[in-house]
């Protein structure tokens, strides 16, 4: 790990992807307390009542995390992306000044009513500042995949004579079908996370025999928002994302699919290894001419493999595939998963059926792991580039910030996010298992 | 425009400095006057809704320099790579350490956080000083506009003070602040200590200055010109901290306490224009506003999308306030 650039993208990815577990977890959980707290602003659902403070406590703690995770990844780009900030800053500090301006302080703001007014506002302004939360993390997403989309597919700018950036067209910037359909894709991912979050603990607290009625509510609601969710995952967004990936990064899809020569008719990888020496997928099993109608709508069209392209424009094609593999693995079994549990729910046996309540609780890490995935395939498959066709990570890297520094804030970094990261499940799992009767019960007396 | 810009930034920071400034504050000042669990949970507890929200203030800024003055952002944090990591860890530290210590019902949980949130607030206190104090010093830079010193460049005296004399100003200010929002015990002795602590500030605020004025007095001539009318501002209101807290108002004390830090990054702001990173030694340049700007379309395109934005903070902040004002120790904290 000799050069700082190395060092750079493993800070980077390391930070970001710790910080993104939160907001994985507020995006998805928004709608539901949003959802529950106009239920119990409607009239006397004390489930509904239960479930806003006990998922504003959960969201809460989600939050400071997400928070005191998400700061330095704002100054990332200061600290160890500086050339590449003084080159791009004037397109992408336009969105993440807008993201500060518009969303967080709406959320942050807000949520202060949440945890700490609710026995002073009455329970519609309680109702209105959840749903203000919630638009608040949903806004606070589409600045972030809006400046990442602008990078992944640079549009609305030009170059000034001194060789930085500069935006011409904000309303391209923030218009981008590009970055649309990457917005949608992410949110409808957090809200598969959050969904299958409220459907595991509900499926918790049936199978542990206690909070029952909270439970049942809890796995009902999360089991359909999960079908619906996980179904648009794939279709229409993540289908849009091939497509535009297909246009716009046509070796990114190559490495994803880990397709290394152009072929009529390609077909789609399930399983495989693929091997950058030998440029080929080892002990593939694969579906025939399926990738050339994914990507094309035509089961003959011509996909472009690794090898059209220099081997110095390829991003890290194991990771890409693996991460892109885990991903839609994934995704298709969270279908799978909700559509059972629907099927069982439509029956009248969802909530007595053991066998999936522990499929379901057991399940809720791997939302996460597919978020997550989803992220490493769109940026590492983004590589070299940092902008898209303009500029190369190995020369965004701050020239005057040392490998050895780096490695010593990584390792900073490492400890810290361990000790937080403990922290964080201590917190949660206490509230679960508090439970939202307990908790409801507790805050009362502590308010009167 | 450029002007505008500058301001918008200057004002960002001061907001940020005065209203997270009493969370550090009461932070540094808890075990001063704090006694008793009970006692510590109420100053917890005061500071408990506000915190995130403050912070906020710091993510706008940050964002602002980001869009505003692009070259400036990647200057100052790549060049003060280390000790802003430390910064952002001490934030990190100490938000995590409020949050964290009313989750256990335990003496020895809490005991730990509370020292933990007063150590790394009291650090930051002192190193956004030291920071202040470096960027009004000037930063050895190179031809590209990147800062070439050390750390140890960084601890020099003057810095050091002002590192200090910040410590002293933000404790005041989280004085004031528990005066206003606690009552009983707690509340008196913090005015009681609010009282005797005002010389200390006092006295540091005019060696910080006068020093300030020798810094910059080689180089332009008509700084401290500039700087007259907020030294002013500065005295009267550091004068009204002591004239209300004596006459038992904490409402006005902490006003214009408030008044007292604003004036300070304001003055500061004042001294360095236009630069945003001037160079050391003073009078050799650095980076500033035209250099480090995105042109005249891209400020005024930033301003546009961002002010009324802003304008709608302050003022759902203000409902949110109204609606919530009350009996602080009414506040439940989960």
């Amino acid at each position: 790990m000799g050069s700082a650039v190395v060092a750079d993208r493993i800070q980077f990815a390391f930070t970001v992807m710790f910080h993104y577990l939160f907001p994985i977890a507020t995006i998805g959980l928004a709608p539901f307390i949003a959802w529950f707290a106009w239920r119990a602003a409607r009239g006397d659902d004390e489930v509904a009542r239960g479930a806003s403070v006990f998922w504003t406590k959960i969201f809460a703690i989600n939050f400071a995390v997400g928070v005191v995770t998400g700061i330095p990844m704002e100054f990332a780009f200061g600290t160890n992306w500086a050339p590449f900030s003084a080159k791009a800053g004037a397109v992408i500090g336009q969105p993440l000044a807008m993201e500060g301006v518009y969303a967080f302080f709406l959320e942050s703001v807000f949520l202060g009513i949440m945890l700490y007014g609710r026995r002073r506002v009455s329970p519609r302004l309680y109702a209105w500042s959840a749903t203000l939360v919630g638009i608040g993390s949903w806004l606070s997403g589409f600045f972030i995949v809006a400046t990442d989309a602008w990078m992944q597919h640079p549009v609305g700018y030009r170059m000034a004579s001194d060789g930085s950036i500069r935006l011409v067209d904000i309303g391209a910037l923030l218009f981008s079908p590009f970055a649309w359909w990457q917005y949608a894709h992410v949110l409808v991912g957090a809200l598969v996370a959050g969904s299958f979050i409220v459907a595991g603990v509900g499926a918790y607290y049936l199978l542990a025999e206690r909070n029952i009625e909270d439970g049942r509510r809890y796995v009902r609601l999360g089991v359909l928002v999960a079908l619906v969710a996980s179904a648009l995952v794939i279709f229409p967004t993540g289908d849009r994302n091939s497509a535009d990936v297909t246009k716009y990064q046509p070796v990114k899809l190559a490495a994803m699919e880990g397709l290394f020569h152009s072929t009529n008719g390609a077909p789609l990888a399930i399983i495989g290894m693929p091997d950058t020496q030998r440029r080929e997928l080892i002990d593939p099993v694969v579906v025939p001419d399926v990738l050339s109608f994914l990507a094309y709508g035509n089961f003959t069209a011509n996909v472009k493999g690794l090898t059209e392209y220099a081997d110095t424009l390829w991003p890290p094609v194991a990771l890409t595939y693996y991460a892109y593999h885990v991903m839609v693995g994934l995704g298709t079994i969270f279908i799978a998963v909700a559509a059972l549990a629907v099927l069982l729910l439509w029956r009248g046996r969802l909530t007595s059926f053991r066998p999936l309540l522990w499929v379901l609780m057991l399940a809720m890490p791997f939302p996460y792991i597919a978020n997550e995935a989803g992220w490493v395939v769109s940026e590492v498959g983004r590589q070299p580039w940092v902008i898209y066709g303009v500029m190369r990570t190995a020369d965004a890297a701050s020239t005057n910030v040392a490998a050895g520094e780096t490695i010593f804030t990584l390792i900073g970094y490492v400890g810290m996010y361990f000790l937080l990261g403990l922290l964080f499940m201590l917190l949660v799992l206490r509230e679960i298992g508090l439970g939202p009767n307990v908790a409801t019960h507790a805050t009362q007396e502590a308010e009167v | 425009m450029n002007i505008a810009a500058f301001a918008l930034l200057a004002t960002t920071i001061a907001i940020y400095v005065v209203l997270d400034g009493y969370d550090l504050g009461v932070a540094t000042v808890a075990p001063l006057v704090a006694r008793g669990a009970a006692q510590r949970a109420a100053a917890m507890e005061s500071i408990g809704p506000f915190w995130n929200g403050n912070e906020v203030w710091l993510i706008a800024a940050g964002g602002l320099l980001f869009a505003l003055f692009p070259r400036a952002y990647a200057s100052a944090f790549s060049g003060f790579y280390l000790p802003f990591t430390v910064v952002l860890w001490l934030l990190m530290f100490r938000g995590i350490s409020l949050e964290l210590r009313n989750h256990l019902a335990s003496d020895l949980w809490r005991g730990f956080w509370d020292t933990a949130f007063t150590g790394a607030s009291a650090l930051l206190a002192v190193l956004f000083g030291v920071a202040l104090g470096n960027l009004v010093r000037g930063l050895p830079l190179g031809a590209n506009g990147y800062f070439l010193g050390r750390f140890a460049f960084l601890l020099n005296p003057y810095a050091l003070g002002v590192g200090i004399f910040a410590l002293l100003a933000l404790a005041q200010h989280g004085l004031a602040f528990l005066t206003l929002r606690t009552d009983g015990e707690l509340a008196e002795r913090s005015r009681r200590l609010l009282a005797r602590l005002w010389w200390g500030v006092l006295l540091l605020y005019c060696a910080t200055t006068l020093a300030s004025l020798d810094l910059r007095s080689g180089t332009t001539a008509e700084a401290p010109m500039r700087l007259a009318p907020m030294v002013v501002l500065s005295l009267v209101a550091l004068g009204a901290v002591h004239w209300f807290t004596r006459s038992g108002k904490p409402g006005p004390a902490f006003a214009a306490s408030s008044l007292f830090l604003a004036s300070l990054v304001l003055a500061a702001a004042i001294t360095m224009y236009p630069y945003l990173l001037p160079a050391f030694p003073a009078g050799s340049g650095g980076i500033d506003v035209t250099n480090a700007g995105t042109g005249a379309l891209g400020t005024a395109r930033t301003l546009a999308l961002t002010l009324p934005g802003l304008a709608a903070v302050v003022a759902y902040s203000i409902f949110v306030l109204r609606r919530m004002r009350g009996d602080p120790k009414s506040t439940s904290a989960r």
